[in-house]
């Protein structure tokens, strides 16, 4: 309990008047002579109880009386559970607009029950609050509460999922960091369960967590992703409870796939699969289809396509576009110190018609091919090594090998199927001295160290294709590696790189070749509309003593309510008229 | 017309002169009120001769005297009574309060009822006497019917200062070996004593066939109790003291006090004993007709 006029509370002393008053006047009566005394003796010892009492009572409620006018000019400010005015408070408003707010459930959008408990929240806030509002996008919004609540207003469903667990953690800390007296996180969310499964947010004590009750889930299928690769298009479904019919049991999905054409049905190629749901948990989770394209009729280029659903709660995840580059194979060559793991894995590609015979790439064991494009092994022999140093400078080549480096783990951003390969020998390789090469051309490291460069047309590897050097021919990776290799790293092309954000396809350019696209679309996970339960969300976002999850009723009840105080001096004064009306009717009626 | 001093506010009629004065005049008031002649029917008896003085009465002037002497004598008489009457006055402290300067003391007014009263008998002829009493018995007059007897009582009461403490059983008890012959007692005090042994004192005087009228005398201020919002009442008499809050007591007091008058009115009516109850504001006259 706090007071508005806490010096008021001085005049509490005046509490023992009362008492004062009463041992005052009992000390130094007048005496005056009265011969009946015996009729008063024997009155007062008929009236000894109740005199006693009317006494006790008079002087308890006289000091309460002072008491309670004392302590209703103080103003003290009772804690409330509803109504009432809060004390300052730090408040972050968490308002989880990702595309799953977006899905439309018992026939109104997610976000609008969102939007509403935001809006509330914010109009609870006072001038005295700091009050921040933080959207799937994780930018903190400041501002005047008016603004903050017209971007509520303005919030529509957004394409980037909301790391939930790190924004809590980030407004906790804010929060934590406000000299207020309250310190509250409102969490407006969907609380899907894959948005905290993995993660634990660490929330500072002294910060409270208020988390809107998820509504029910619902059924949801989203395409999770769209590759390309040999002539066809492999789509992966997500969701939750993929393909359930009215009965309950497992149905296929129907996908569509369309492939060019700026207006439908003019130069559009469309295919169809159906995808199989695949269980998991007792309920579908996943499910894919392949679909073939027909690659062989496109003329060869960047193409974009888009893989669709028919239309469910969630629309956002229903459409996915697609990006894959349309091109001859290429012509190969491999020298004899190439190695043998080398020539087999060609042998293989050129089985499966996706490199034919030729010399426009050479791949070599350590010298350096007269080809215009090429893929350099070191060579077998460590004294070549300088020579080959120097072929490369010649053919100005701003990478070199250098000194055999420690055993290692690759890592690979741009190609993840050789993530964590174990690498026995490796020359470490480092640049010429020039300022030509540059960190965008390191495609692949060893303990951090470059394994896998690109310079121009030309492709350096820290070691041999060679199962003495690594595990690499042995993995079952290592077919598609050497397609990459020569189908798209050595030509300059990066991959097609998935992204979150509103489906679109971008291209990335060098000079005037497309080297490599983008490919932008909602989070998978965003397709998995199952709900957290209760115990889940109070685990992941600070445990129970910090954490509530709160129906729309008890969330409006609850918030600030921390901080929430009433005047109680009016009740007090109220109290106190009370108290001395029954102080009048004592001190007359008893006698 | 002229005021009836018996029914005037006793302490306005004090304040007219003596207690020979004002019980006169009550007297006088009094049997006016009652439309008979007190005198009628009484046998009388020549007691002595006095000197005549201007006023007498003609019909009691000795003619045989004056014919021989050629002076004026009057005769007096002793009228024959068929009643002794003796008062017993309280005369102890406690009867030298009152409530308020503006009324009489208990003492005062039990002086001039004393009076009054005494006059009214030794006017029937009814021989008449007085007590005065405290802890001990101050003043014995006994009763006579005598020319002067008026005054010798008068002068008794005068002459009895104020006492100490009270045992009217013992004064009682003293009085029953001077009332030889059957009469009426007539006490008048404010009754704070032991009501037992003073009932079984009155309840004697019954026993030996004495009319016994009790005037219990109070101030008004010992019925209704009131005062400072806290003070110290101390009895004069016993110097006990107790300290209360006069309105917060006053209730309970005033019940008390009318259980005390009602447990003397029905012990006296159990004994056959008049009881009345007389407040120092009551006029004389109204106190008077008790009696009768």
């Amino acid at each position: 309990m706090s007071f508005l006029h806490p010096l008021a509370l001085l005049g509490l002393a005046a509490a023992a008047i009362p008492a004062l008053l009463h041992l005052l006047q009992r000390r130094i009566p007048p005496q005056v002579d009265f011969p009946p005394v015996r009729y008063l003796s024997a009155a007062e010892r008929e009236s000894a109880r109740r005199l006693k009492f009317r006494h006790l009572l008079l002087l308890i409620l006289r000091t309460a009386l002072i008491v309670t006018i004392v302590l209703a000019a103080a103003r003290p400010l009772v804690p409330l559970r509803s109504g009432g005015a809060h004390q300052p408070t730090a408040a972050v408003i968490i308002l989880d607009n990702s595309p799953s707010s977006g899905a439309v459930i018992d026939g109104g959008l997610v976000l609008d029950r969102l939007r509403v408990a935001a809006h509330s929240s914010i109009a609870r806030t006072t001038s005295a609050d700091r009050v921040w509002l933080i959207l799937c996008d994780g930018v903190l919004r400041g501002g005047s509460r008016e603004a903050l609540l017209a971007t509520i207003d303005s919030t529509e469903p957004g394409w980037v999922r909301l790391d939930l667990v790190q924004a809590i953690e980030r407004a906790a800390r804010i929060v934590n960091a406000q000299p207020l007296t309250g310190r509250e996180v409102h969490v407006l969310s969907d609380l899907q369960r894959t948005a905290l499964a993995s993660n634990r947010a660490d929330v500072p004590n002294g910060v409270s967590v208020l988390a809107l009750a998820p509504g029910r889930g619902a059924p949801n299928r989203g395409i999770a992703s769209v590759r390309v690769s040999e002539g066809a298009a492999v789509i992966e479904l997500s969701g939750s409870m993929l393909g359930t019919g009215a009965a309950g049991a497992s149905q296929p999905i129907p996908v569509t796939v369309r492939i060019g054409g700026e207006r439908p049905n003019r130069g559009e190629i469309v295919a169809r699969g159906l995808a199989t749901p695949s269980e998991a948990g007792g309920a579908a989770t996943r499910a894919a289809v392949t679909v073939p394209l027909p690659a062989q009729s496109l003329a060869p280029g960047w193409r974009v396509g888009e893989a669709a659903l028919e239309p469910d709660e969630l629309r956002a995840d229903d459409r996915r576009p697609f990006a894959w580059r349309v091109a001859p194979p290429a012509k190969i060559m491999a020298t004899p110190s190439a190695g043998s793991f080398v020539a087999a894995a060609l042998a293989v590609l050129l089985e499966g018609k996706r490199i034919v015979e030729g010399r426009d790439v050479v791949i070599s064991g350590g010298e350096v091919p007269a080809s215009p494009r090429a893929i350099m092994q070191p060579p077998a022999d460590p004294a070549l090594v300088g020579q080959a140093n120097r072929a490369l400078a010649s053919r100005g080549v701003p990478w070199r090998w250098g000194q055999p480096a420690t055993p290692g783990v690759l890592a690979s951003l741009e190609l993840a199927l050789l993530n964590g390969v174990p690498m026995q020998r490796r020359y470490r390789i480092e640049g010429a001295g020039s300022a030509a090469q540059g960190t965008g051309d390191v495609l692949a490291t060893v303990n951090g160290e470059p394994w896998l460069v690109r310079s121009g047309s030309v492709v350096l590897l820290g070691s041999r294709l060679d199962t003495a050097w690594t595990a690499l021919p042995a993995a079952p990776g290592f077919v598609p590696f050497v397609d990459a290799l020569v189908n798209r790293i050595v030509m300059g092309e990066a991959e097609v790189v998935p992204a979150e954000g509103a489906p679109h396809v971008e291209f990335r350019t060098r000079g005037t070749d497309t080297i490599g696209a983008t490919v932008f679309g909602p989070d998978p996970r965003e397709s998995d509309l199952t709900p957290a339960s209760p115990a889940l969300v109070t685990a992941a976002l600070g445990g129970k003593d910090r954490t509530s999850v709160l129906s729309a009723d008890r969330f409006a009840a609850e918030r600030f309510s921390g901080t929430r105080r009433a005047d109680a001096g009016g009740m007090l004064l109220l109290l106190a008229l009370l108290l001395a009306t029954t102080e009048l009717g004592v001190a007359t009626r008893t006698r | 017309m002229a005021q009836r001093l018996d029914l005037l506010d006793p302490a306005e009629v004090a304040r007219l002169g003596g207690i020979e004065i004002v019980a006169e005049g009550v007297v006088e008031g009094f049997l006016a009120g009652l439309h008979r002649s007190p005198f009628r029917g009484f046998s009388v008896e020549f007691t002595e001769h006095r000197a005549y003085q201007a006023g007498d009465e003609l019909k009691y002037l000795d003619w045989r005297i004056l014919g021989r002497s050629d002076r004026l004598f009057v005769k007096q008489f002793e009228e024959e009574t068929n009643l002794r009457s003796m008062i017993l006055v309280d005369a102890s402290r406690s009867m030298a309060w009152q409530g308020t300067p503006e009324r009489l003391t208990k003492r005062a007014y039990a002086d001039r009822l004393a009076a009054a009263l005494a006059l009214i008998l030794l006017r029937q002829r009814d021989a008449t006497g007085l007590v005065t009493f405290d802890d001990q018995v101050r003043q014995v007059i006994p009763a006579r019917v005598k020319t002067g007897q008026w005054t010798r009582i008068v002068r008794g009461l005068l002459d009895t200062p104020d006492g100490l403490g009270t045992a009217a059983h013992a004064a009682l008890q003293r009085l029953t070996a001077l009332l030889a012959r059957r009469g009426m007692v007539v006490l008048i005090s404010d009754l704070l004593f032991d009501r037992e042994l003073a009932l079984a004192a009155l309840r004697y005087l019954r026993h030996r066939g004495h009319q016994v009228v009790v005037f219990h005398l109070m101030d008004p201020a010992e019925v209704e109790l009131s005062g400072p919002p806290e003070v110290r009442f101390k009895d004069p008499e016993s110097a006990v003291s107790v300290v209360v809050r006069p309105r917060e007591l006053a209730r309970a007091y005033a019940d008390t006090v009318r259980r005390e008058i009602a447990a003397w009115r029905k012990a006296c009516r159990r004994h056959g004993i008049a009881y009345h109850h007389v407040q120092t504001d009551m006029p004389f006259g109204l106190a008077l007709r008790l009696l009768t």
